[in-house]
């Protein structure tokens, strides 16, 4: 510290009152946020999975020629004949329990329809955005809320791991306004990273249409369905990356708290299906898909008697509106509970 | 206007299956602006804890109890009060992986202090040249630097040090003394400085308050504690030291040999040494009262004190 002895009193600034603002503790959470290598080393993955996924879909599209289509009526044909066969065979078979006709046993024949035409059988089919485009955005969804999940789990876990926030307090001494930051920039970020991934989605299924899609037209209203699952797909990033927060806050560690995310969805929610499927609705991913899919999720309670009147099983239908507000519910909950703690606890 | 004011504060800290751990008992304490005030005590005295009260991290026993910095109520007044209090509580924390300045530039961001201060204090307190460098790749040494220069960002009108000097090398720790030093003389900063180091309150400190068991023992100018606890012995340089002694015993002192010398005990007024002494024709070389260090002090205020005092059954103190 020689600059200290070479050059005394010239740098001991006269005392002056410093106030953090709100604003400027956002700006500098956004800062900090921006500037963690874990989150710089998650975008960089998303954009290497992206590139990765665009190539793959290009190589495995393809518009088919007359030659291909030949081929693959060619082996539709075949299946078909192969099929016909096992059909005539069990029609004669003589296993045929008494007072059932073999038809009733086996079944109609077989057609190429049952197979679903020739453009099954095609080694590269055109991309069809019409169809694949609700779900391309569901897939996408799925992913980007589990990186949300790490982004904000991490996000507090490393300033618990390394204190980080007790030193904030000696700048910032309004806890809940810290924790309203952090959360903030939270929110901000994995929207901003939701929307990314919806455009990075409509970007591919852009280039896969111009390069190997399909010449059908797109259906009706595909858009407005579209941007109404992308919309909600965002919802779900966000909702997962404040569920993390949350989480992580209240446990202080950011491996406690995705090792009980990871216990939860891979034992407890199928122990629950398995035991308790009437509390199917409550579970956490269920909801997850609720809220995205087009048209909610329709559980249906096969082992549950009696069966109505239509013959059909008992239904639960679990739409995205009521899904959002649960899972908000409970992001909300955790995220409080994790701030309220922090508020009242000694902090050492 | 005092800088840091405790008036009967108390804190116990629960603990599972156990009496709760009173880590302060009534503690009152009492800085006054200007100059650099020692924070001595033992460990587990209370003397952390201490400062985590002042600071709002830990809260105080509910009742009684009064903290004041800088003239406003803590927990409530902190936030009008903070911008002008820097802080280096034990380890300094900041993110392992980032850089020394960016650690520093994002605390500077938050509270709305330039960046040009951020460069200021990296170079006085030496680190500009591995500013870029990550916090997990700094030494001991390095990261108490940084805490050091993040406690002085705002250049707050109070600054508390909690042991500034662990970790730090002779230079190092010479460097932050000069400059605590220089803050408590500058007539705008009051210093708190929390050490275990005697010597350092001792060559530091104006004056010095010492914690014992989380109450306050001793507290004023760092002169006043060590005199108030002055034996009364006084020193003689003599020629003929048995001849002295002989003579001194018969007028009732009490004395024992030291090192050639004479060591007389319990003196309420050491010209009395040197009225007998003359009046039996021996004269002296020298006559010096023995002042006690602080810690001959220390040990004395606080001898009957564990080193594992309140907290160091695991809990913070």
């Amino acid at each position: 510290m020689s600059a200290v002895m070479e050059d005394p009193g010239a740098r001991v600034a006269e005392p002056s009152a410093h106030r953090a603002s709100f604003a400027s503790l956002l700006r500098s959470e956004a800062h900090r946020f921006r500037s963690r290598r874990f989150i710089q080393l998650l975008m960089l993955l998303a954009v290497v999975g992206w590139v990765v996924a665009t190539v793959i879909g290009l190589l495995n599209y393809g518009t088919p020629d007359d030659g291909d289509l030949a081929d693959a009526q060619a082996r539709l044909d075949q299946i078909v004949a192969e099929q016909q066969i096992y059909h005539e065979q069990c029609l004669e078979d003589s296993n045929i329990p008494e007072g059932t006709s073999p038809e009733e046993w086996c079944g109609p024949a077989p057609t190429a329809d049952n197979f679903g035409g020739p453009e099954q059988f095609l080694d590269k089919a055109p991309f069809d955005f019409g169809e694949a485009g609700p779900d391309g955005a569901l897939g996408v969804a799925a992913l980007a809320a589990a990186l949300a999940i790490a982004m904000g789990a991490t996000w507090i876990g490393a300033e618990w791991s390394s204190r980080t926030i007790v030193a904030l307090l000696f700048w910032v001494p309004r806890r809940l306004q810290v924790m309203a930051a952090k959360l903030t920039v939270l929110i901000g970020a994995a929207a901003l990273f939701g929307v990314l991934t919806q455009a990075a989605w409509l970007a591919t299924a852009g280039i896969w249409e111009a390069t190997v899609g399909s010449p059908d037209p797109l259906p009706e209203e595909f858009w407005s369905t579209l941007l109404q699952t992308q919309a909600r797909a965002v919802l779900l990033v966000v909702l997962a990356a404040v569920l993390a927060f949350g989480l992580t806050n209240v446990v202080r560690n950011t491996g406690a708290a995705l090792g009980i995310a990871f216990v939860y969805t891979a034992i407890v929610e199928n122990i629950l299906r398995a035991l308790r499927p009437h509390w199917e609705p409550w579970l956490l991913t269920r909801n997850a898909l609720a809220l995205v899919q087009d048209g909610g999720y329709t559980i249906v309670y096969w082992n549950d008697g009696p069966i109505g009147p239509d013959g059909q099983p008992p239904e639960y239908y679990l739409g995205p509106l009521q899904a959002g507000v649960y899972l908000g519910a409970v992001a909300l909950v955790l995220a409080a509970v994790g701030a309220l703690l922090f508020a009242k606890r000694d902090l050492h | 206007m005092p800088a840091v004011q405790l008036t009967a504060v108390s804190k116990s800290y629960r603990r599972r299956g156990r009496p709760p751990q009173k880590a302060l008992d009534d503690l009152d304490l009492l800085v006054e602006s200007g100059g650099v005030h020692g924070f001595l005590g033992p460990n587990g005295s209370g003397k952390t804890t201490t400062i985590r009260v002042l600071l709002g991290l830990v809260s105080a026993d509910p009742g009684g109890g009064e903290i004041r910095l800088l003239d406003q109520p803590v927990p409530r007044g902190l936030p009008d009060v903070i911008g002008s209090v820097g802080a280096l509580v034990e380890t300094p924390l900041f993110f392992p992986g980032f850089s020394g300045r960016l650690n520093l530039q994002l605390l500077a961001e938050a509270a709305g202090v330039s960046h040009a201060r951020v460069e200021e204090c990296l170079e006085l307190v030496d680190l500009s040249g591995r500013a870029d460098d990550r916090f997990k790749g700094y030494s001991l040494g390095m990261k108490q630097r940084l805490g050091i220069a993040a406690a002085l960002l705002k250049a707050p009108r109070l600054l508390i040090l909690d042991e500034p000097s662990n970790g730090l090398d002779p230079a190092g720790i010479r460097d932050v003394r000069e400059l605590i030093r220089r803050l408590g003389r500058d007539g705008h900063t009051t210093v708190l400085l929390s050490s275990h180091l005697l010597a350092e309150i001792q060559q530091v400190c104006d004056s010095v308050s010492i914690l014992a068991r989380g109450r306050c023992v001793a507290s004023g100018p760092v002169g006043e504690v060590l005199a108030s606890r002055g034996s009364g012995d006084v020193l003689v340089q003599i020629a003929d030291p048995t001849a002295a002694a002989g003579v001194l015993q018969q007028a009732g002192f009490s004395v024992s040999p030291a090192d050639g010398a004479l060591m007389v005990h319990s003196v309420a007024t050491p010209s009395d040494i040197t009225r007998v002494l003359a009046g039996s024709g021996l004269y002296l070389e020298e006559l010096r009262r023995v002042t006690p260090d602080l810690e001959s002090a220390f040990l004395a205020i606080t001898g009957d004190q564990p080193h594992d005092g309140p907290a160091a059954a695991g809990t913070p103190a």
